[in-house]
């Protein structure tokens, strides 16, 4: 089981908002992510795969190919408005 | 006056509001070559594309935020000629005209305190994962709600 983190706007595009759960084997790929994160929650899905929202690997940017595991930190970050 | 200037007061993500004061006197002591301080002070401002804004809220990633903050730190002290800088943003509910984010960059001269400064205020806003909420008219709005 995976636990995906929400920031921002993304909350609201999730019933349920600050966290998710996914079903998938350790070693799944950050890609493997969003295409079962675009098979539920499409909106969610897109703007993942247009990059407009990152992923995050234990606070670090991940790339398509990331593997991940259970343990891993994982979040998912829209376009970021800190400053003024 | 007596600040605590530890490198870990030098980069911070706090729901308080800070005293530029003490923040100046934090970076100036750090050394006495510095003969030139830059600073960036963000404030919140009541309008925001076309709407008028009657108060926004912060929200962080706690630890990323803190560590991207304390990358653009060390990045800046490699990057530019500069002896110190200071890197603070706020979060959680802020009222119009409160502070937001603050930025201080000592040097020997201007020049490198200006340029860094700014960088600093740019590579923030592009690294650091920090989004804030408008309260406007039309409700609750998240900045680049269509990103």
């Amino acid at each position: 089981m995976l636990k995906v983190r929400l920031f921002g706007m993304l909350k609201t595009l999730v019933p349920g908002g600050k966290e998710l759960e996914l079903a998938l084997p350790s070693g799944t790929q950050v890609k493997d992510l969003v295409d079962a994160l675009h098979a539920q929650y499409p909106q969610l899905g897109e703007l993942l795969l247009q990059k407009k929202v990152l992923v995050s690997v234990n606070q670090e940017i991940a790339h398509w190919d990331t593997a991940l595991i259970e343990q891993d930190e994982i979040a998912l970050l829209p376009p970021f408005a800190g400053g003024a | 006056m007596a600040v605590e200037t530890e490198e870990s007061m030098l980069v911070r993500v706090q729901r308080e509001n800070f005293s530029i004061d003490e923040e100046l006197t934090r970076v100036r002591s750090r050394s006495s070559r510095i003969g030139g301080i830059a600073m960036f002070l963000g404030t919140a401002r009541d309008r925001s594309k076309g709407r008028d804004v009657s108060a926004m809220t912060f929200e962080h990633y706690e630890g990323m935020a803190q560590k991207k903050l304390k990358e653009i730190r060390e990045q800046a002290l490699r990057d530019f000629d500069i002896i110190e800088a200071l890197v603070l943003h706020r979060y959680g509910p802020i009222e119009i005209g409160e502070n937001i984010v603050l930025i201080i960059v000592g040097a020997e001269h201007r020049a490198d305190a200006f340029k860094a400064c700014q960088w600093c205020i740019d590579e923030l806003k592009k690294i650091t994962p920090i989004w804030k909420m408008e309260y406007t008219p039309e409700g609750e709005v998240w900045v680049e709600e269509h990103p």
